[in-house]
């Protein structure tokens, strides 16, 4: 006799979505929480994420400020040291040159300089990701530049589920947080439970299991390597995706096992190749795996160029699951 | 004047030794009496010194090769000057020495050697790893990866294809190797059995806490429950000479001296390192005997004559939270005791539930050498000793 599936269906919402329901879980259960930046009220930011925040939270608690990155990160940095736990909306990833001096030389170093006496417990939520017809100043993928800094941590999600786990995580660490969503990803959707569930920051995630190669992914490159992943089962190779989901603290544990059981690797990541993400998870492989690798570690990440506003050429910058399984095929021989 | 450098002889039955690892490279300059290599016997593992002052070549025995004793195995010569050429062409086609002679009278600049090496195409990093622990020569072997490269796949296909069904396991060290051989050889040969008694050890520590300051103040070592335990055990195999004795192929053979060994837990083993004329020795230089055998066992370092000429073994796994065990005889001894740890156990004192520091000994002994009467006599003195060691020789002015 055959039962229907008792089937406890766990709901589906858009990683944008998650993302709220993040941040209004948090603001709910914690007064100090607030958010600040450029159109998040009314607008509810340009991606629609922070609709209808400020209804349930008020002017004071969703803050839209005037066009000053500098400025209201600033603000944040110090709401953050008097015992506010601000979290920073940068509406393009593209601008976070403008708030450096802000987290670099002084949210990364406070609590470093003041002996401890000091913390800085502030998210700065940004964008990144291409293929939005943005053209060069708006479509970079920039995370590199914070992970480079020690004293700031650094969150990359892939999923809805991800997105919100991390961002409630990020909210509740006490260090500055730079929190990297990919724009072209707001839509995607995923199974987010409703629970109050958090994802420690530094565990990695393997997305999916295999035998014959390692794809380490960040972001949307973990939808583009499961897409891989799929395709190269067909043609029987078994890919194995590990998705880091913070780069700092990086989980190198999970990555290192995966490679030494595949013996292979490709490290994907949006950003730029050189001097980048995918270097740094690339040399930890070679320096801590070298005599497991069968082939010489691979790395695909954005074109060397910025990016493009004619459509056609602005897709040729970003890898896909056709460079994956032909980088894959090359290496599995 | 070019000096040997001979494989020696460390114990007499000794038939070859195997190089564990060069200290000086060819080309190093050497002081006589200084550490040249390390060598392991069936036994130990020992430092070979320098007999000789220059400069170290013509090594023909690498790192892992087994040597006949008396072989040469390298030279000390002179700066600049060559080793014997004679001794260089029984080297393994090495021929260092005349290589250079050949390129320079050689009109030809072609390589004298098979260009084996540009036959090769691309070889994993995982491939050169799994190729040297499994002894393949990557030569042999055909690559199946992209363009021809040798994978980790193809070198173990080729491990598996030379027939090696121990391929995958590296040779063991000569103490597993013997180990297996010993164990098996008496566990098969020597009819064990074995004899139980729990002894309250509240005597024993007793002593040991009254000893210590003494022994440490004097020897400058720990005095441990084992010490007290090789001391005792030997004051009582005195008066039992039967468990002292050994079995000889035909009969039984006495042995004068009394030898206490004690099981040691090295790298890859085990090994019993011997207390010589334990019965008479002090208890301060029981201890300093055990503990000098301890940190060199930890180091790899016990020579052949700290492991021979054991007449009785104590085996202690007290330290590891063991409460009872059965130990195999050490061959062609007649006994073993293992000794548990000493834990508070309810037992009847006068009559009553008390708690007292119990311990459990476990003696293994020969039935060709001994019977189950004489072994229980020696036991059962044995644990009177235990229960009154100040009456058993064990002064505490030692």
């Amino acid at each position: 006799m055959s039962m229907p599936e008792t089937e406890t269906a766990v709901r589906q919402l858009t990683l944008g979505d998650a993302i709220r329901e993040a941040l209004a879980e948090e603001m709910r259960r914690d007064p100090r929480v607030l958010i600040l930046g450029e159109d998040i009220a009314e607008a509810g930011t340009v991606f629609k994420v922070l609709t209808g925040l400020v209804d349930e939270f008020g002017p004071d608690r969703v803050l839209d400020t005037p066009i000053s990155e500098p400025g209201f990160t600033g603000i944040a940095v110090g709401a953050a040291m008097t015992g506010l736990r601000p979290v920073v909306d940068i509406m393009f990833g593209d601008f976070i040159g403008l708030t450096m001096d802000q987290m670099v030389n002084q949210a990364a170093k406070i609590h470093y300089m003041s002996g401890g006496k000091w913390k800085v417990p502030m998210v700065m939520r940004t964008t990144m990701g291409a293929t939005r017809r943005s053209a060069a100043q708006h479509s970079q993928s920039l995370h590199a530049w914070f992970c480079h800094v020690p004293g700031l941590k650094v969150v990359l999600p892939s999923t809805p589920h991800d997105a919100k786990g991390l961002m409630k995580s990020a909210i509740r660490d006490e260090n500055p947080v730079a929190f990297f969503e990919d724009k072209m990803m707001y839509k995607l959707k995923g199974p987010v439970p409703e629970d109050d569930y958090t994802i420690p920051l530094g565990a990695a995630d393997v997305k999916r299991e295999g035998e014959d190669i390692t794809i380490v992914a960040t972001s949307s490159m973990v939808q583009v390597a499961l897409g891989a992943a799929a395709r190269l089962a067909d043609g029987g190779i078994s890919a194995e995706v590990v998705d880091p989901r913070t780069l700092w603290p990086l989980d190198e544990t999970t990555i290192l096992e995966s490679v030494r059981k595949t013996s292979r690797a490709i490290v994907m990541d949006e950003g730029y190749g050189r001097y980048g993400v995918m270097a740094e998870i690339a040399s930890v492989i070679a320096e801590q795996a070298f005599f497991d690798l069968e082939a010489p570690v691979k790395r695909i990440g954005a074109m060397h160029v910025p990016i493009p506003f004619s459509p056609p050429l602005e897709d040729a910058t970003v890898p896909t699951e056709q460079t994956v399984c032909e980088a894959a095929e090359a290496m599995c021989g | 004047m070019a000096t040997s450098v001979v494989m020696p002889a460390l114990e007499m039955a000794q038939e070859t030794g195997t190089v564990v690892s060069w200290l000086k490279q060819e080309g190093d300059p050497v002081a006589k009496g200084e550490p040249l290599l390390e060598i392991e016997t069936d036994k130990a593992t020992v430092e070979v010194e320098a007999n000789a002052d220059g400069v170290l070549a013509g090594v023909t025995a690498g790192e892992g090769a087994e040597v006949p004793v008396g072989q040469t195995i390298a030279w000390i010569v002179a700066p600049g000057e060559e080793p014997p050429a004679e001794e260089a062409a029984m080297a393994t086609g090495r021929a260092m020495s005349t290589a250079p002679a050949e390129a320079a009278s050689s009109p030809e600049p072609a390589a004298p050697r098979p260009a084996t090496a540009s036959r090769r195409g691309k070889i994993s990093p995982k491939a050169r790893r799994l190729a040297a622990e499994h002894g393949v020569d990557l030569d042999d072997v055909q690559g199946t990866g992209p363009d021809g490269a040798i994978t980790g796949d193809d070198v173990l296909a080729a491990a598996r294809s030379a027939g090696e069904a121990t391929a995958s396991a590296p040779p063991p060290s000569a103490v597993a190797r013997l180990m297996a051989e010993r164990t098996t050889e008496s566990w098969t040969r020597a009819p064990h059995f074995f004899l139980v008694r729990e002894v309250d050890a509240g005597a024993l520590d007793a002593h040991r806490e009254a000893l210590k300051p003494a022994i440490q103040n004097r020897h400058g070592v720990k005095l441990t429950h084992t010490d007290l335990l090789v001391a005792l055990a030997a004051r009582v195999l005195a008066r039992h000479p039967k468990m002292n004795a050994s079995w000889e192929g035909q009969g039984i053979r006495a042995n004068e001296s009394i030898n206490v060994g004690v099981a040691m837990a090295v790298e890859d083993g085990v090994v019993a390192a011997v207390v010589p004329d334990a019965d008479t020795a002090g208890l301060g230089d029981v201890a300093v005997r055990r503990r000098d055998m301890a940190e060199r066992a930890r180091a790899g370092r016990l020579l052949p004559s700290d492991v021979a000429g054991g007449t009785f073994t104590i085996s202690n796994l007290g330290m590891y939270g063991i409460d009872a065990f059965t130990a195999i005889i050490v061959p062609p001894q007649a006994g073993i005791l293992a000794v548990g740890k000493i834990a508070d156990r309810v037992v009847p004192v006068d009559g009553r539930p008390g708690v007292r520091p119990m311990m459990t000994v476990t003696l293994s002994s020969d039935h060709r050498v001994v019977d189950g009467a004489q072994a229980a006599a020696f036991l059962n003195d044995l644990a009177e000793a235990i229960g009154d060691p100040g009456a058993h020789g064990l002064a505490t002015n030692d």
